[in-house]
This record gives structure tokens, C-alpha cells and sequence, in this order.
């Protein structure tokens, strides 16, 4: 069954049933295009083409009740010839056309969406330069590396340039007649296209049938604008796509990275565990003081840390993969529990760990020393090589785990401060003051008691150990020493070159900068403490009264430095190796 | 090249010729001109003589005029102009001509052919 339509044509009339009318008009249509070079006689013609429609059709029409029915328009375009038949003809009798001119006339720039990368520029201009897509492409590569603006340009054209959707526009823009043989021909070769790409399923064939609609190359014109609109749209959001792949990239980089070196750190931290003796157990034993082992504290950073950037992974595998299943609701909300309960965790030992170190608390030690107030007092450092280990002594925080000579092992310190003051009283007085932390008041003034240290007076000599000892259950609560010289007035001091790193803060008329107090007789006045023997034009810079020499040859490299303090060092590489000897110690 | 496109082409180059031809000795509406066309064979499909007339109508070679019909609408009566009936003297000429040419060429070469066999 069918609906009928009354039509006029060329001034008679008929019944025509739907179907029959629309192939009529879109035969009608077609020829209409093909006459679109002559627009002035185009009208003319289809109303003469339509009055011998009309008396063709009449002659088959034998009762005016009677249909016109699809087979009937078949037979009439039979006669009358197709779409190009009309036009043929003016490429004959106009001598301006030639053939090969004629293939070109009609290509119009397009975007090509059916051979795209981004948005089919690059396709849209191959064909119509007639070259292959590659070398657009490269074109396009170059430009956007080597001039910068080619990618400006790209989006400009992109957004400029309508995309051939009908198939008439994909004809224009391979530049083939646009008439109805050629319309079919692309619909055939799309139609098997798609049916190669099995992917695509039907709607996306249905789709391509829709696009081929003749009706819709009338309407090719339709606003511009709007398709700007659109154009822009699409440009943006494929921009968008392209970045968010981007960041996915990015992202999923990061996070396995991120994962893979916590995996090795947990590994690691549990080896150290296990085995217990080494190094780094014990001094995580002292810093530690949460109550939560190595391991647990390994496995709590690993879930603190690793959840996040497990989150961040599938973020980034989703971005990428644009499939729409993810990891489920439950996996989710567990593993975000988990992270809850490590976090909660962490706050708690994190507490304890810091509550441990919540207060200070302070030791003093005070002892006569008892000189003759016109003796010199001969201030010296004194390290023990056999505990540190190390060929030097200075100021220094933190600790380090050595074994004393009954090989036990303790907590060794260098946060020692010296200091000088002055004293009313007849002798000169030391004050030592033991300083540490701990959860309580009284717990921190033990921990402070429990800091072993030692000095000794040998003559005009007082020796300061340069360290100090804990025992290592009492673990590493920044301990700190503040060794307080009182002088009474007139008493004198030579500070030897081992205190340079730890005088702190040392007052004195000169003003002279702790490090470079050393190696002076000081006498405390009762304006404070006065350097005797210091120029007067104090320099800080020593470096302008020696000499240095050096010497490249065959033989090895000689350096040799001497400042007149009758200090001199010598730097030597020859066939012996390296010797760096100075007037104070070698090594070799 | 498609032989079907060269047959076309020759055939549509006369076609203006015979269709002023069967003007010249009176005038006639669209179906008699197609229907002369078609009985000589010179005629395949009809679409292309819409184009055709019209566009000698343009050139000044032809002019029409509407015929009330005893059945149906007014037809379209063409006829030739005076342009016209000159524009077609000259055809004649160029044509005799040109049969003459085309015969004697391809005589001669069919006779070689058939000579060298």
C-alpha cells in the first residue's frame, strides 16, 4: 500500500504514487544539476523536460483514476536518458570546455572524513592537488616542527574547511562529475568499504545511505556559520581527546613507575628486617620509637603511597582505553578502606613517634676548675679516633652507632656548643648542660642524664671530649651538650684550633667570628672577653700572604702551596700515585 | 577513450544540423521533433535535445511560440529564424563538404587495406 501524491506536470495532472514521485524528483533534481553551468536556460529546460514528462506519462495513463507507479517513471527516464545525457551536450557544443578541463572544474577543497588523522585536512588537500595524503601529512609535520604556525594554520583550515558528508561533496572533492552514475558508483564503493570493515556495523551503513541522500546536496549550502560552529566544536574536543591521551600516557608513566620502585623499597625494607644485623635496622631502632616495627611501618608507607597512584593508573588506562568497565564499585571502595585504615594508622604511631619527642629536658653539671687565676688556660678538644672513625672532629648533628672498648654499642654525638663567660667568682667554673627530649618532662631530663661525658684537666690543660656517648636503649632523642666556660676577670685562655667548629656564639670585644677565634689568647676584662694577639687590621681572607705553585710535566703533576704560617701542603701525582703531604699530617 | 563516448559525441555533433533540417520547412512542437529524430536513429535518449534547443533558441537561431493542442496543455511550437535559416545554409555546405571528405578518406583507406590483403 501506498500513499498518492497529485502532481502537475507541465499542465497535466496526475496521480503518482510515493515512491514514483520521489525517484521522479530526484531525477528531475539530478538533471537540474547537471544543467547548474547554465543557470539562465536551466529553468527553460526542465519546464520543457517536464512537459514531454507529462505527455509521456499521459500516453501510458489510460483512465485518469489511474497511478503512476515507479516501473512508469522507470520506462520515462528510459527514454529521456540520465542525468548526464543532459549535460554531455554542452560540453560538445561549447568549445570552451574541453574534457580534461572539465575534470578539474568541479573539485572543491573538502575535508575528507572518511581518511582522517585529526580532522582530514591533510586528505581534503590531497585530493585536490591530486597527490598522495603522505606527503600532506610530512608536509604538515614539517611545517608544525620547523615553522611552528603550520599547526595554527592546520586548525585553521580545519575549521574553515566543511567536511565532504554527501556523497556529491566527496565527489566534488575527488573532483569526479557530480551526476547521478557516479553518485551510485560511490554509494557501491562506500557500501562494500563499510562491508569490509566489519566493525562499523549497520547503523554506520545506514548512515552512509543517509549521507548519500540527493536531497541533502541541495541543502549543501546550508549556514555556513553553523558548520564553523560545529567544525570548531569537533576541533576542540578531538584537541581535548589528544591531550587527555596525553595525560593518560603521563599519568600511567608516573604511577607504575611510582608503584614499581615501592615495590622494591618494601622489598628491601623487609630483607633489612628479616635479617636484622644490619646497619640500617639499628638506626631505624633508634630513631624509631612509635612501638611499629620496620616491616610495618614499610608496608604502611607502601599502602599510603601505592593506593593513590594505583587510582592514578587506572585513571590513566581508562583515559586511554576508552573502555567505559572499569574496576568494579566493591574493589574500589575496599581498597580506598585500606587506605583509610593505613592513614588512621599512620596518624596514631606518627603521634607516638612525635609525643615521644614532645618535651624538653636538661641536665647541669657544674665543676670547679681549679687554676691560678694568672695561669694560662690551655682550652683543647679531644677526639677518640678508635670511636668516630673519622680523621676529623667537628660539629655535627645527628649521631652515629659505634662500639666503645668493651665493645658495646652506643649512641656517638658531636652536637656539642661552647661557650664563654664571665664569672665573679674566684676560679673559673665549668658548666656542662645535658639536653634532650622525651614524652614527659621527667623522661626527657632522664634521657639528659643518661648522656655520658667526659673532660679531664691535665696542668694548664683542660681537654674536652669532643663527643659524647648514650646507651643505645635510651635511642636518639637529639641530644645535645652545651659546655659553658665561666672565667673569672683577668683570667686568660688560648682556645686551641680543635675548637674551631665548636665555639658557638662566643662573645668578645674584637668581635671576631667563631671560626676564626681559634688559635688566639683571650683575656676575660670586665667588658668581656679580648683577644690578645689578634691584628689589629683583623683580615678574613689569609689566602694573599702565601704562594702557590704548580708544576705539569712529564714527571706527574706538583702542586705545592705555602702560607707564611710555615704551613705548607703539596699535592703530587706521578708514578706512585696520588701524595698530598701538608706540615700538619699525610695521606697517602 | 570509450567508443560509446566517440559515438555520442558524433552523433550529438549533428544533431543541431538535423534539428534545424527539420525546422526548416515548417515549424514544429518538441514530440515531432524528437520523434523524427528518434525514427532516423540519430536519437538515443531525448534529454538531450532539451539543452540543445534551448540554447539555439538563445542564440538567436530559433524562436517558439505556444500552440493551444486538441488534447492536453499548449504545446511549444519552434520555427526557424532568419539567423537561423542562414546559420543552417552554411551547415549544408560544410556538410556536403565534410561527407565528401570523410567518404573519400575512408574509401581510400579500405581500399589499401583490402589492396595489401
Amino acid at each position: 500500500m501506498n500513499k498518492t501524491i497529485n502532481i502537475n506536470l507541465g499542465g497535466i495532472f496526475f496521480h503518482i504514487d510515493e515512491l514514483a514521485y520521489q525517484k521522479l524528483k530526484n531525477y528531475l533534481n539530478a538533471i537540474r544539476r547537471s544543467l547548474s553551468d547554465d543557470p539562465k536556460g536551466r529553468d527553460e529546460i526542465i519546464t520543457d523536460i517536464e512537459s514531454r514528462i507529462g505527455e509521456l506519462l499521459s500516453d501510458k495513463v489510460k483512465d485518469v483514476r489511474q497511478v503512476i507507479n515507479e516501473s512508469d517513471i522507470d520506462e520515462v527516464i528510459e527514454v529521456m536518458g540520465k542525468p548526464e545525457d543532459y549535460m554531455v551536450d554542452e560540453e560538445v557544443f561549447n568549445d570552451d570546455y574541453s574534457s580534461s578541463y572539465s575534470n578539474t572544474r568541479s573539485k572543491k577543497l573538502y575535508r575528507d572524513g572518511d581518511d582522517k588523522f585529526l580532522g582530514g585536512v591533510s586528505s581534503g588537500l590531497a585530493h585536490y592537488f591530486n597527490i598522495d595524503v603522505i606527503w600532506v601529512r610530512l608536509g604538515w609535520l614539517v611545517a608544525a616542527f620547523g615553522f611552528g604556525f603550520g599547526f595554527i594554520l592546520y586548525l585553521i583550515l580545519w575549521i574553515l574547511l566543511p567536511q565532504a558528508n554527501t556523497t556529491a561533496e566527496k565527489l566534488e572533492m575527488e573532483g569526479e562529475e557530480v551526476n547521478i552514475t557516479n553518485i551510485e558508483k560511490k554509494i557501491k564503493e562506500e557500501l562494500t568499504d563499510v562491508s569490509e570493515r566489519v566493525k562499523s556495523g549497520i547503523s554506520d551503513v545506514s548512515d552512509k545511505v543517509k549521507n548519500a541522500d540527493y536531497k541533502k546536496y541541495k541543502d549543501k549550502a546550508k549556514s555556513g556559520s553553523q558548520d564553523v560552529v560545529d567544525t570548531l566544536g569537533k576541533v576542540l574536543t578531538t584537541l581535548f581527546m589528544v591531550i587527555g591521551k596525553f595525560i593518560g600516557v603521563i599519568l600511567i608513566i608516573i604511577s607504575v613507575s611510582t608503584i614499581f620502585a615501592l615495590l622494591i623499597s618494601l622489598v628491601t625494607a623487609g630483607s633489612i628486617d628479616f635479617f636484622q644485623e644490619d646497619w640500617y635496622y639499628q638506626h631505624f631502632n633508634i630513631i624509631n620509637s612509635s612501638g611499629l616495627p620496620l616491616w610495618g611501618i614499610s608496608i604502611m608507607t607502601f599502602i599510603l603511597v601505592g593506593i593513590p597512584f594505583l587510582f592514578l593508573f587506572l585513571l590513566g588506562i581508562r583515559i586511554l582505553s576508552n573502555n567505559k568497565r572499569s574496576v568494579g564499585r566493591v574493589t574500589k571502595l575496599s581498597l580506598l578502606g585500606v587506605w583509610l585504615v593505613a592513614l588512621l594508622m599512620m596518624l596514631f604511631f606518627g603521634s607516638r613517634q612525635f609525643v615521644q619527642s614532645a618535651f624538653e629536658g636538661s641536665v647541669i653539671e657544674k665543676q670547679e676548675l681549679a687554676f691560678l687565676s694568672t695561669d694560662t688556660l690551655d682550652i683543647k678538644i679531644l677526639d677518640n679516633e678508635n670511636l668516630s672513625g673519622e680523621s676529623y672532629l667537628k660539629h655535627r648533628w645527628g649521631y652515629q652507632l659505634v662500639y666503645d672498648e668493651n665493645n658495646v654499642e652506643k649512641i656517638y654525638s658531636n652536637d656539642i656548643r661552647f661557650n664563654i663567660f664571665q664569672t665573679d667568682a674566684n676560679d673559673p667554673y665549668i658548666k656542662i648542660n645535658k639536653r634532650s627530649k622525651g614524652k614527659s618532662k621527667i623522661a626527657a631530663r632522664e634521657n639528659a642524664g643518661n648522656i655520658g661525658y667526659n673532660f679531664t684537666k691535665s696542668g694548664e690543660d683542660l681537654l674536652l671530649n669532643g663527643y659524647f656517648l648514650t646507651e643505645i636503649e635510651n635511642k636518639f632523642r637529639d641530644q645535645s651538650l652545651k659546655i659553658d666556660l665561666y672565667l673569672p676577670i683577668d683570667q686568660v685562655v688560648y682556645l686551641d684550633k680543635s675548637m674551631r667548629s665548636f665555639l658557638y656564639d662566643v662573645d668578645n670585644i674584637q668581635n671576631i667570628y667563631d671560626r676564626d677565634m681559634p688559635k688566639h689568647y683571650y683575656k676575660m676584662t670586665e667588658d668581656g672577653l679580648s683577644c690578645l694577639d689578634c691584628d689589629k687590621n683583623w683580615d678574613h681572607n689569609i689566602d694573599d700572604s702565601g704562594s702557590f705553585k704548580m708544576k705539569i710535566d712529564q714527571e706527574g703533576v706538583n702542586i705545592n702551596i705555602t702560607s707564611d704560617e710555615n704551613e705548607n701542603a703539596k699535592v703530587i701525582i706521578d708514578e706512585n700515585g696520588l701524595n698530598i703531604s701538608s706540615s700538619r699530617d699525610s695521606i697517602k | 577513450m570509450k567508443i560509446e563516448n566517440t559515438k555520442a559525441q558524433m552523433r550529438k555533433g549533428v544533431l543541431e544540423f538535423c534539428i534545424l533540417s527539420i525546422l526548416q520547412n515548417k515549424d514544429a512542437y518538441t514530440s515531432e521533433i524528437l520523434s523524427q529524430l528518434k525514427d532516423a536513429k540519430l536519437l538515443v535518449v531525448e534529454g538531450t535535445v532539451y539543452p540543445l534547443l534551448t540554447r539555439l533558441k538563445n542564440a538567436g537561431l530559433l524562436n517558439y511560440r505556444w500552440e493551444e493542442s486538441t488534447s492536453g496543455p499548449p504545446r511549444k511550437y519552434y520555427g526557424l529564424t532568419e539567423t537561423g535559416k542562414l546559420f543552417l545554409k552554411g551547415l549544408n555546405t560544410t556538410w556536403s563538404d565534410l561527407v565528401n571528405a570523410v567518404s573519400t578518406v575512408t574509401k581510400n583507406n579500405t581500399n589499401v587495406k583490402s589492396t595489401k590483403k
